[in-house]
């Protein structure tokens, strides 16, 4: 109860102004970064890492949970209005928005978009404020070896979940590791891998790797793939009429869609959240497919469905609540966006788990409250003020933009330590994840393999340690079993399971 | 592209590559000496050797995946490939030079010259050189607002402070 309560006082640091304006600046950064197409939520995040040095925890925080909302509801925006998802999650949003946008039903589609995403983003941060204590419990009670199985089911379905790059998967997530091995060893005070250079006896930062996978990278393929078709198509599209009053859909459009609709929406979405990997385009994906097989209109869908556009809006911001929990409760980051909040928390010396919650709640609690009142309230005012001209806002002209993102990035870098050396790690990882982001490598499944690796080590180390080497001891503890077992079903769902053939 | 020739594609020259990087990290994990050990402890080398192995394997599975797909689009294959490549060589050789002059030419002109090198790869106001100057200028003056001015970052003067 006490935990709640103080999950529950974070509402009252957001009324001072420095947060406040680190959570609105946040979320505009993060409606555009989501909205843009080829720019992500994760990459706002990546290049806030460095300002994270300069800033206190609490706004840093804030202002990441309230990106993360955005990026994920804005990505409808473009979806809807020029048929190009400004994320991966607005895919199924683009389907359908689409259509109604052709019907002359535009505003009205991202009204739909605003309101799912607004009722889902809200759930979704609730569920976590409320289920946050009880979880915390619950982890307390896994032991060395159940920590062990934990990260290593948490890696085995990072790589799966891309069933037709399995391989790759493999590959990015061992780099990742061996990555992390450089540096001091994690039980012993002896460095690893520095190659006889004292630069290199630290080990390597997580904001170089971050900064050159997603930001560096970016302005890489950018300028691979540079040419004007999109800008075409955005000044087109600056022609279009979008009126503010259609932006509010009509109540008997709410109610045949049903308010129980979201709620499963946004439930599904917080439980895709929690797993790793699954990531905003899986939650919206599957509470579309549930959506549709359950409706009573399934010959809308495809020709401009408003249940639909909810169900996916709703499910992809009730992930954001559900990808904090186990990021929060064990340190596992479920996807690239709490993994750079989780090296946003180890710049400020604060360990995730049960002891971070239960004694530093009080620095948390702000995050989750930014979460919630960034769909609760940031989402339909954003809407309102600036739909008219959301079209507009994204027609920036991509030179000015990389340029601009590559001086964040790498200036970025330079800000952490005052080291021109932590720069050319950023270039050096971009260029490679450049390379492998070609080769369909995920830079993702290499970010999670660098942050997961020492636990990975330390885990396994500690339980032979303390059961005389016998590796057993994974089998003969019932938490640790569990994970293995949960592993070996995921495994099996993803990858051997052939789905059920439909009439 | 029968051969030797399927051997140079990008698909299997980046997991040789990263086999050259295992094979060093191979190689270095055998110098990781443990400070002590105790029963049934496993070194501080072990998982860099499990690593290792996984990843030569993980590799080795790649490479044969790469041998076995047909042959791409020689069209895809142009527009992604040397002609394509152009530009993003032209960002990192830039990039390069921009952290090499980062220290020694100070932030500001360093800066105007990485985004003018940029302005000029991605094109953009090429035609307009007032317009290409003021918007260099116009960037650079931004982002030191906002890392020296609101974030109190200590940026580099000119001539690494000299000036």
């Amino acid at each position: 109860m006490d935990m709640f309560l103080t999950l529950s006082g974070g509402f009252a640091a957001l009324l001072d102004w420095t947060v406040l304006a680190f959570m609105i600046s946040g979320f505009l950064i993060g409606t555009f970064f989501g909205a843009m197409p080829g720019l992500t939520s994760v990459l706002a995040i990546a290049l806030l890492l460095p300002i994270t040095y300069s800033i206190d925890v609490v706004p840093a925080l804030v202002m990441c949970s309230s990106i993360f909302m955005a990026g994920m509801y804005s990505g409808s925006i473009t979806a809807t209005t020029i048929n190009i998802p400004g994320a991966p999650s607005s895919m199924m949003t683009a389907v359908e928005g689409n259509q109604l946008m052709r019907k002359g039903f535009g505003a009205n589609a991202l009204g739909h978009a605003a309101l799912g995403s607004m009722i889902g983003g809200s759930l979704g941060a609730l569920l976590l404020m409320a289920f946050m204590p009880v979880a915390a419990e619950i982890s307390l009670l896994i032991r060395t070896p159940g920590k062990f199985s934990l990260v290593l089911f948490a890696l085995a379905v990072i790589v799966i979940v891309d069933k037709g790059n399995i391989a790759k998967g493999i590959v990015a997530t061992l780099l990742g590791i061996m990555l992390a091995t450089v540096g001091i060893d994690v039980l012993q005070p002896i460095p690893r891998f520095n190659f006889g250079t004292e630069t290199l006896v630290e080990g390597i930062d997580i904001m170089p790797l971050v900064i050159g996978a997603f930001a560096v990278s970016e302005v890489l393929i950018q300028a691979q793939s540079w040419d004007g078709g999109l800008s075409r198509t955005l000044a087109k599209a600056k022609d279009l009429k979008i009126l503010r009053r259609d932006f509010i859909p009509p109540l008997s459009e709410i109610r045949a869609i049903g308010f129980l609709a979201y709620i499963r929406s946004a439930i599904i979405g917080y439980g895709i959240g929690i797993l790793p990997g699954a990531g905003g385009s899986m939650a919206a994906f599957v509470s579309y497919a549930v959506a549709r097989s359950g409706s009573k209109k399934p010959e809308e869908y495809g020709k401009g469905s408003r249940e639909g556009i909810a169900a996916a809006e709703s499910a992809n911001n009730a992930m954001c609540g559900g990808a904090f929990v186990p990021m929060l409760m064990f340190g596992i980051p479920g996807d690239p966006t709490t993994a750079i909040v989780l090296g946003v928390l180890v710049i400020n010396g604060l360990q995730p788990g049960p002891r971070l919650l239960e004694n530093q709640a009080d620095l948390l609690a702000p995050m989750l409250a930014s979460l919630f009142i960034s769909a609760l309230v940031l989402i339909p005012l954003t809407l309102w003020l600036l739909g008219p001209y959301f079209v507009r806002i994204v027609s920036i002209p991509k030179g000015l933009l990389y340029s601009s993102i590559a001086v964040v990035a790498l200036v970025g870098s330079y800000v952490a330590t005052y080291s021109v050396f932590q720069m050319f790690l950023a270039l050096i990882f971009g260029v490679l994840a450049y390379f492998m982001r070609r080769q369909n490598y995920s830079t993702v499944s290499l970010l999670l393999g660098f942050i997961l690796g020492p636990d990975l080590e330390q885990y396994l180390r500690r339980s032979l340690s303390l059961n005389d080497g016998n590796p057993m001891v994974f089998l003969t503890n019932p938490d640790s079993l569990f994970f293995l077992g949960l592993t070996a079903v995921a495994v099996y769902l993803i990858l051997f399971r052939r789905p059920r053939r439909t009439a | 592209m029968r051969g030797s020739g399927r051997f140079l594609t990008a698909g299997v020259l980046l997991p040789l590559f990263f086999l050259l990087l295992t094979v060093i990290y191979t190689a270095a994990a055998f110098d990781i000496r443990a400070q002590f050990s105790g029963d049934g402890e496993i070194g501080p080398r072990t998982i860099p050797l499990l690593a290792a192995v996984c990843m030569y394997a993980a590799l080795l599975w790649v490479i044969v995946q790469e041998l076995r797909k047909p042959p791409e689009d020689p069209v895809a294959d142009e527009e992604a490939g040397e002609g394509g490549l152009l530009r993003p060589l032209g960002v990192t050789v830039a990039t390069a030079a921009y952290i090499l002059l980062f220290a020694p030419l100070g932030y500001v002109i360093s800066t105007l010259l990485f985004v003018a090198a940029l302005f000029a790869i991605f094109q953009f106001e090429t035609r307009r050189p007032l317009r290409f100057v003021l918007a260099a200028a116009g960037v650079t003056a931004v982002f030191y607002g906002l890392f020296a001015g609101i974030f109190g970052v200590r940026l580099p003067g000119l001539l690494g402070g000299l000036l």
